[in-house]
């Protein structure tokens, strides 16, 4: 195996679940209906556990520093997030759009990860995969329900999902260990994954009455650390308590 | 409205808004459906409760969070309220067991001294011949 | 969390506002005399359905206002385990809320009404979630001393009268117990830590004293509402019991903490009952009423949530669904 094409596809994997999950996080206690409050949180609370589990593995097979050092300690241009994950909004047309564009390749990167020669990560994929598998149907239900409801509704969702699909095609940025990742058998890439998401994605948006964007730009820049300005910012307030007394213990 | 202590209500930008009518319309929140949740397999149903939602598909990804995030669940059942035909409370009366009524009671039936008198009969019977 | 002991608005009620069949009533009050349980559609007195809705009712608003001072740290909480305890604990006060919306909604007002009730300022709710959650100490003592707080008076409710308030406070008191845990958890490490955090957690407890004395409502008055109240087992503990045997338990727990109370006068008496300095009931009554430190953020929040998305429930809304009242 290896080991630091391994360790390049965890860490981006981890840091994707981790903002992603803090950004669903803001939605607790203020969503929008008080059932889908619960259940959004819960998809934030199991994002942030796949985050955990992956730094954890990072520490114990690569011995890096753990959890909450990695997750809470970097400078912004040691992240390896892609941008959808990063940005803010106050919108929950969009938070429901990156929740469906974003948990479907998740739910076919762990589906692949089943079969990665590297053990310890398919054992995780294969012990999370039904988690996103709801997390799959929570979004597809919304995104069927509220792209065809209503005019408002319809363009709220199709605005969403203009702006948030460029970002989307980033998700699928190689990294500089791509064909190694491929080589060695650990992950089938992202070339793969990015057209089984397509695929899958394609058919739900149709019946949802919206449509796919014909853009192919994609946001790039997250997996190698270049971030916009929101990621600076919600890492300063996410480690503000952490910062305020080093060392100590919380 | 002053800068709230929670960055997450700061950044929502809310403008106070004191007067207005209320954002709540009549039933906005959608039916009510039951919950029944199973939590083994092999084991029956049970209720566990209600959610609004404004459709069964709905109502299921919601009863998932709400009923299932704490306890071990296999499957869920929800049905919409409306559909549930219930006796009335006032009527309970219906459901008093009577005492007369041994006959549908595993009580009701009392074979062993029948069982035992047989045998003493019949071994007696063998020993009366011996 | 946090239905409080005190449910606002009780003392205007007169005792006799409501004639009821006395033959009914005999058979309702004798039904609660043997421990049975009162259902949705069972005939009630119309001042016991009254007085539950408002309970009730309120007890709803106090989770999903409760949700709200101790968001203020959910995306700063320290570490993995604190970030995912913590929007853990949250979304289960909102579940609180949802399972109470529901059992008062059992009574004949609908979760839209009560919302909007809450909006507009007519129903109240727990004094304590108009304080501000100041510092990440905060959470430990919201999540130890306030959720203790809930629990004793949620544990004498659940065996109140009314079945879908019983059923709903069962769940709750059984998370409340986890809320507990990783409130006094929290507490612990802040007590147990530096300096700065010792420093920072009496800070909380010094701020959050007042509001706890507060939390059970003003000394007992004998009156026959209550009286009758306690016989139709809608008010379980009177504030005065609830508060004493909250103080027994936990004054303790923070004293052996090397942590205490901004109060010279707290102590437990020789008969199990505890004086305490006068702790302003002007400020709680002012509080209730809509003029703490928090109120108007807070409703201003809920407010903000309903009016931003209401062209979600208008996309949902399906008008030929048949309004039906949750079945238990």
């Amino acid at each position: 195996m290896n080991k630091e094409a391994a360790q390049e596809l965890m860490l981006k994997m981890a840091d994707d679940a981790l903002i992603y999950g803090h950004r669903l996080s803001e939605w607790t206690g203020i969503g929008p209906i008080l059932e889908e409050d619960i259940a959004f949180s819960s998809i934030s609370q199991d994002k942030v556990g796949h985050a955990w589990q992956l730094y954890q593995l990072l520490e114990e097979d690569f011995g890096m520093p753990g959890p909450d050092q990695l997750g809470f300690g970097r400078k912004e241009n040691e992240y390896k997030c892609c941008r959808l994950n990063e940005l803010y909004t106050r919108d929950y047309a969009f938070a429901l759009i990156r929740h469906f564009l974003m948990d479907h390749a998740e739910f076919i990167r762990y589906s692949l990860l089943r079969a990665s020669s590297y053990e310890a990560l398919a054992q995780l994929a294969k012990k999370v995969r039904g988690e996103i598998k709801y997390h799959v149907l929570h979004a597809d239900t919304w995104v069927k329900k509220l792209g065809a409801a209503t005019e408002e509704s319809h363009s709220r969702m199709q605005a969403a999902l203009n702006e948030a699909f460029p970002y989307a095609l980033g998700i699928f940025e190689p990294g500089p260990l791509e064909q190694e990742l491929i080589d060695t058998g650990i992950f089938i890439g992202e070339e793969r994954l990015q057209s089984e998401w397509l695929d899958e994605i394609r058919p739900i948006i149709e019946e949802s009455g919206l449509q796919l964007p014909a853009t192919t730009d994609a946001a790039m820049g997250g997996r190698s650390g270049n971030h916009s300005s929101d990621l600076a910012d919600l890492l300063e307030e996410m480690s503000e308590v952490l910062r305020s007394d080093p060392g100590a213990n919380w | 409205m002053e800068k709230s202590l929670d960055p997450r209500i700061a950044r929502l930008n809310i403008q106070r808004n004191e007067e207005g009518a209320s954002p709540i319309g009549k039933h906005e929140y959608g039916e009510s459906f039951e919950v029944f949740v199973q939590s083994r397999r092999g084991k029956q149903h049970v209720h566990a409760g209600t959610v609004h939602a404004s459709d069964p598909g709905m109502a299921l990804i919601f009863a998932k969070e709400q009923f299932g995030r704490r306890q071990h669940c296999v499957n869920m059942w929800v049905v919409a309220t409306s559909e549930i035909f219930a006796f009335q409370y006032a009527d309970s009366d219906m459901f008093e067991t009577v005492p007369e009524k041994l006959h549908r009671e595993p009580g009701g039936y009392k074979v062993r001294d029948k069982i035992e008198a047989y045998r003493k009969k019949i071994s007696q019977q063998k020993a009366d011949k011996s | 969390m946090y239905g409080g002991g005190y449910i606002p608005g009780q003392e205007n009620e007169k005792p006799d506002q409501f004639q009821e069949d006395p033959v009914k009533l005999k058979e309702f009050e004798d039904r609660i005399a043997r421990g049975e349980k009162i259902e949705p559609h069972d005939w009630m007195p119309r001042g016991y359905r009254k007085q539950l809705i408002r309970m009730i009712e309120q007890h709803a608003h106090s989770e999903i206002i409760g949700a709200l001072p101790e968001g203020t740290w959910i995306t700063r909480a320290p570490g993995f385990r604190r970030k995912m305890a913590l929007i853990a604990k949250v979304q289960d006060e909102v579940g609180h809320g949802q399972l109470l919306y529901n059992a008062a909604e059992t009574l004949g007002k609908s979760r839209e009404e009560m919302m909007a009730d809450l909006l507009s300022g007519k129903s109240k709710y727990s004094n304590v979630f108009n304080y501000p959650a100041k510092t990440w100490a905060d959470v430990a003592v919201i999540g130890f001393l306030i959720d203790a707080a809930a629990i004793v008076n949620q544990v004498a409710n659940s065996k109140g009268s009314y079945g879908p308030y019983c059923r709903a406070l069962e769940r709750i008191c059984y998370e409340e117990s986890f809320h507990l845990k990783q409130g006094h958890d929290a507490f612990v490490a802040l007590a147990t830590g530096t300096k700065k955090q010792r420093a920072m957690l009496q800070d909380a407890v010094n701020r959050w004293y007042r509001p706890i004395i507060h939390f059970f409502g003003p000394p007992d008055v004998a009156s026959v509402h209550t009286e009758k109240l306690m016989r139709w087992k809608v008010k379980m503990m009177s504030n005065d019991a609830m508060r004493n045997q909250y103080l027994s338990s936990y004054v303790p727990k923070v004293r052996e903490l090397g942590i205490d109370f901004p109060d010279p006068n707290l102590r437990k008496n020789a008969d199990g009952t505890w004086s305490f300095s006068d702790p302003d009931w002007d400020e709680f009554k002012r509080v209730i009423k809509g003029d703490g430190p928090c109120n108007k953020e807070r409703l201003a929040v809920r407010k903000w949530v309903e009016t931003e998305h209401r062209w979600i429930r208008e996309a949902l809304f399906n008008p030929n669904a048949k309004y039906t009242l949750p079945l238990s």
